[in-house]
């Protein structure tokens, strides 16, 4: 899985683009442990690139989500493709997590 | 203490806090709810992987941990992938294999004590009645905030509330009329697991098959 970080109206962003499964799910977690270390409490995952996900892969989105909140923070979930709408809808995500149409918005 | 195991967790609750006996659940449904804390297990020590399709082994190698590893080297013999509910079907046959190493733990680690009895002189029954009811406490106090709340669950809470709901302990867990008021809530927590979603399914498909043939014997007048 490709991960790329970069800054969108000072939100941090993470783009995904490839498979999310439990191989490449440690490397987006370890990316979360950086941002969250760094002080961040706002962070957007750009989802347009994903192919597919597995439950790890859910795991590491709801983690975030979770911890980002914890931390008083928001964490937004942008431009998902119809595969992973699909899992988050089957999953419940749709509706416990933030979700936006667009990367922009998300940062928004 | 280090943390519970899914495993003992579901064989911890689906017991009785007084009586140290094992609650009324739905035919098959602990063995497959204690079947799916397995692959659960497995899966967050991130020995294996799920999705809808099949069961993909990560890492073959040991855990160190005994409740665990019989069934992952079972997963990892094999040569084709199969789907969760292949796995919950295998490990829930052999569903004492996976509860008495469950409950011995629990008594090592000074939960649980066991307690055996003879009824009439001659029928044995053998109860576990909580030492320590701790852990219990906590989790349903922890599990219950989430259910009654808005806030989002960890991916170890939701995986133990679905798996939970799954074999159907939520209903003995959490009764009262503030939990049958958030019905929906917790059938969205529930909806968080794949192999949780599997156990449900399972679990009813055992009940609907047992409902038929029992109906079925059931000579028509």
């Amino acid at each position: 899985m490709e991960i790329t970080d970069s800054v969108l109206h000072g939100t941090p962003l993470l783009a995904l683009r490839g498979r999310l499964d439990g191989t490449a799910a440690p490397a987006v977690e370890e990316k979360v442990t950086i941002l969250l270390a760094s002080g961040a409490t706002r962070l957007v995952f750009d989802c347009s690139g994903i192919e597919y996900a597995s439950s790890a892969g859910l795991r590491v989105f709801l983690s975030a989500a979770k911890k980002l909140k914890t931390a008083g923070g928001r964490c937004g979930f942008a431009a998902l493709t119809p595969p992973l709408r699909e899992i988050f809808n089957i999953s419940g995500f749709l509706d416990v997590l933030e979700i936006h149409d667009t990367v922009e918005s998300a940062a928004a | 203490m280090t943390q519970l195991t899914f495993t003992e967790e579901i064989v911890l609750l689906a017991l009785d806090d007084k009586s140290g006996a094992q609650l009324h659940l739905p035919v098959t449904a602990l063995g497959y709810g204690l079947a799916g804390a397995v692959l659960a297990d497995l899966a967050v020590a991130g020995k294996i992987d799920t999705d809808p399709e099949r069961v993909t082994v990560l890492d073959p190698s040991p855990t160190g941990d005994p409740l665990l590893d019989p069934w992952l080297a079972l997963i990892s013999a094999e040569t084709t992938a199969h789907p969760v509910a292949y796995w919950l079907s295998v490990f829930s046959d052999r569903r004492t294999e996976i509860e008495q190493p469950a409950l011995d733990r629990l008594m090592t680690r000074g939960i649980l004590r066991r307690e055996d009895k003879k009824i009439l002189w001659v029928i044995g029954l053998r109860r576990y009645p909580t030492v320590d009811g701790h852990e219990r406490t906590e989790v349903r106090t922890r599990l219950g905030q989430l259910i009654l709340g808005e806030d989002l669950p960890d991916p170890r809470d939701a995986i133990l509330i679905s798996l939970l709901h799954g074999c159907r302990l939520t209903d003995h867990i959490f009764d009262g009329p503030e939990f049958a008021a958030r019905e929906q809530r917790l059938a969205t927590l529930a909806k968080m697991d794949l192999v949780g979603r599997e156990v449900a399914t399972a679990t009813t498909e055992a009940i609907v098959a047992l409902t038929a043939a029992m109906n079925a014997s059931v000579p028509h007048m």
